[in-house]
């Protein structure tokens, strides 16, 4: 019971925590951002079991984690609103080979970030490019012209 | 110039007209985010000990430990009886806040005897010569299911005659 409401309780303060701080952090796994994964995975783990090394506490917060995240994706798949709430909406970054720079700076992304992001889809430059989308999930997409 | 690319609709995703304040309620909620450890430093959520200190006129009662901790947390409380007279038979009387879901670790110096009264634990600490300061150690760990707010109080009693009262609570986080 109580690790049933533990786990509840962390997934949905992670999944909160991962959308105010914005899917910058979730874009890429930089040293930064595998530090921070890691730490975090840690720091659950521990709030989450606490003393309990029993098979069965990992299988009760294994589960109720599986439960909520099927849920979630879900009420996702049902509703807009949901969705937009939960995964966000996408931004568009580039267009017509232009930056948008105001969309840039609201998602705390820089030209050599999108020029690092774009050479690894094969894209040499801006000039390339009709539409760039920052994705919900927090990756890149690029059109070419 | 590309179409614009399916289910991308411009005013939202590109110029983010009905997004405008999306972005202000995020670094609001995030701020929230910030206040917790701040909040942390500032011991709302423990474990930094308090103390509580009542006189009477045969002794003085000071109590030293945490009244805010979190669930599975190691800390001691410190129970200091300075006798101004000679106190025959020294007894210390905690309420179940004390004891109920915490693990006592150790109790030192050990009690000559230990009693439940009325559901409280009793420790009886002997006589204490006037001038003389008894220092009670107890570590604890909380219990992990242990949550919520408790009656910590403390009575010192020399016989059956009540000496101080401390009224203190432990607020314990999962």
């Amino acid at each position: 019971m109580d690790i049933a409401l533990r786990a509840v309780f962390l997934y949905a303060f992670v999944v909160f925590l991962m959308r105010v701080m914005g899917r910058r952090e979730l874009s890429s796994l930089s040293a930064l951002d595998l530090v921070l994964l890691i730490v975090l995975g840690d720091a659950i783990q521990q709030g989450l079991t606490q003393d309990d090394y029993s098979v069965t506490g990992a299988v009760i917060a294994v589960s109720t984690i599986a439960a909520v995240q099927v849920g979630i994706s879900y009420l996702s798949f049902r509703s807009r609103r949901a969705r937009r709430v939960l995964e966000g909406e996408p931004v568009v970054i580039i267009e017509d080979g232009k930056l948008i720079e105001r969309n840039l700076k609201r998602e705390r992304l820089t030209e050599d970030e999108i020029a690092e992001e774009m050479r690894m889809q094969q894209v040499a430059s801006v000039d390339d490019v009709a539409w760039g989308i920052l994705e919900s999930s927090g990756n890149m997409s690029f059109i070419p012209k | 110039m590309a179409r614009i690319p399916d289910t991308i609709v411009l005013r939202r995703d590109r110029d983010l007209g009905p997004r405008q304040n999306d972005i202000w309620v995020r670094r609001g909620l995030f701020g929230l985010v910030c206040v917790v450890p701040l909040l942390a430093l500032f011991n709302v959520f423990g474990q930094r000990p308090d103390t509580s200190t009542g006189t009477a006129a045969a002794a003085q009662l000071s109590v030293s430990a945490p009244s805010h901790v979190r669930g599975g947390l190691l800390y001691q409380a410190r129970f200091t009886i300075t006798a101004r007279k000679k106190l025959a038979q020294a007894e210390l009387v905690l309420a179940r806040g004390w004891i109920d879901d915490l693990t006592i670790n150790t109790l030192e110096p050990s009690p000559t005897s230990e009693t439940s009264q009325d559901g409280q634990l009793a420790l009886d600490l002997g006589p204490i010569d006037a001038g003389q300061t008894y220092v009670l150690f107890v570590d604890y760990q909380v219990n992990p299911t242990n949550v919520g707010r408790h009656d910590q109080a403390v009575t010192l009693y020399d016989g059956n005659r009540a000496l101080v009262t401390l009224h203190r609570t432990l607020t314990v986080f999962p």
